[in-house]
């Protein structure tokens, strides 16, 4: 049952397998809880987010279509929850997640987001190093990274997870990493 | 082409950089009482769906057997005076001996003159209203439950 497919164990799940379900959700728990809890930074909020996540999955899985990738509509519904949870709370400011228009493109097609230098890697306190660097950008920035480098999602993936075309995706990553890069190396 | 080559392998090896990079990152992981808190509010999202089609069956139910009933009835009554099997019987009460004499044609000529339409109408109408009420008998409880739920919410 573990080797299956999310697809599958979907079908199996509307066709009478209730036990799917619990498998469904264990395989996504961890993944979804990080997620959310990168959004809105507090774990108490980050499992009831994540709760409604799959209440709200639960709801729709019978319109979910099959061909495609569960995984990414699962973050969608992720994403999309996290923000409504944000917005009610008016935590942050949403422009933040706007279009980010003003921001200087030249620079940023001049800035190297490439290789990180190798004493980074050294610093012993790298982990809460990275932590506020990651704070610092803009949340879609954040997600972006956190889903490609700690996920494992291709853009394609991250794209239709937090709903954006391909293009603003891959833009989004590269300046996401630059500014990453200068938080980490400005210090 | 070479070029092509060196810019992929360079994006490889940056997205190794990150990717290692990210796993200094410490994952939250949920509390353990997480899943079993999924799963029930799972079960209670699926007895609330359940709950909500029982109670808009029982609407639906309801008025549709409310609102038929008085058209069943009239229809069934002006049958019933229109096919004349009130006379039949007000003559086989008024002479029961001929009656008896000739029962077979009597009974012939009663049955032949039922309103059939309306009797089955009005049958059918009484069925709805009777599986009304045993629906509310036997999810009295969630029904009213439902509905006082929904009135509190609304008002």
């Amino acid at each position: 049952m573990q080797e299956l497919s999310d697809s599958e164990i979907i079908a199996d799940y509307l066709n009478g397998n209730k036990e799917s379900l619990n498998i469904l959700v264990g395989r996504y728990i961890n993944l979804i809880y990080s997620f959310t809890y990168r959004y809105v930074g507090n774990e108490e909020e980050a499992e009831d987010i994540t709760q409604d996540v799959f209440v709200k999955a639960w709801n729709n899985i019978k319109k979910f279509d099959q061909e495609k990738s569960f995984k990414t509509w699962i973050f969608s519904i992720a994403k999309n929850t996290a923000l409504d949870w944000l917005k009610k709370k008016k935590a942050i400011p949403f422009s933040n997640f706007e279009n980010e228009e003003g921001e200087n493109t030249l620079a940023e097609t001049l800035a190297d987001p490439a290789s990180l230098p190798p004493e980074l890697f050294e610093k012993a306190e790298i982990e809460k190093e990275l932590n506020s660097a990651l704070e610092k950008l803009p949340p879609k920035h954040r997600m972006v990274l956190f889903l490609r480098y700690n996920n494992d999602f291709n853009f394609r993936e991250i794209s239709e997870s937090l709903g954006e075309p391909l293009d603003t995706i891959k833009s989004q990553h590269r300046r996401a990493l630059i500014k990453l890069k200068k938080f980490l190396t400005e210090k | 082409m070479h070029q092509n080559a060196s810019l992929c392998r360079t994006n490889k090896h940056m997205r190794k950089d990150y990717k290692k990079l990210f796993t200094y990152l410490d994952s939250p992981e949920p509390s353990s009482g997480l899943f079993d808190r999924i799963i029930f509010a799972i079960k209670q999202e699926q007895e609330k769906r359940q709950t909500r089609k029982i109670a808009y069956g029982f609407l639906a139910l309801l008025v549709t057997s409310l609102s038929t009933a008085p058209l069943s009835w009239s229809f069934f009554s002006k049958q019933i005076t229109e096919s004349g099997i009130l006379q039949f019987l007000s003559l086989a009460v008024r002479d029961f001996s001929t009656f008896t004499t000739i029962w077979p044609d009597s009974i012939m000529a009663i049955v032949e003159s039922l309103p059939i339409t309306g009797i089955i109408i009005l049958v059918l109408n009484l069925i709805l209203v009777v599986f009304t009420l045993r629906l509310f008998l036997f999810k009295k409880r969630v029904l009213l439950k439902y509905f006082t739920q929904n009135m509190a919410f609304h008002m």
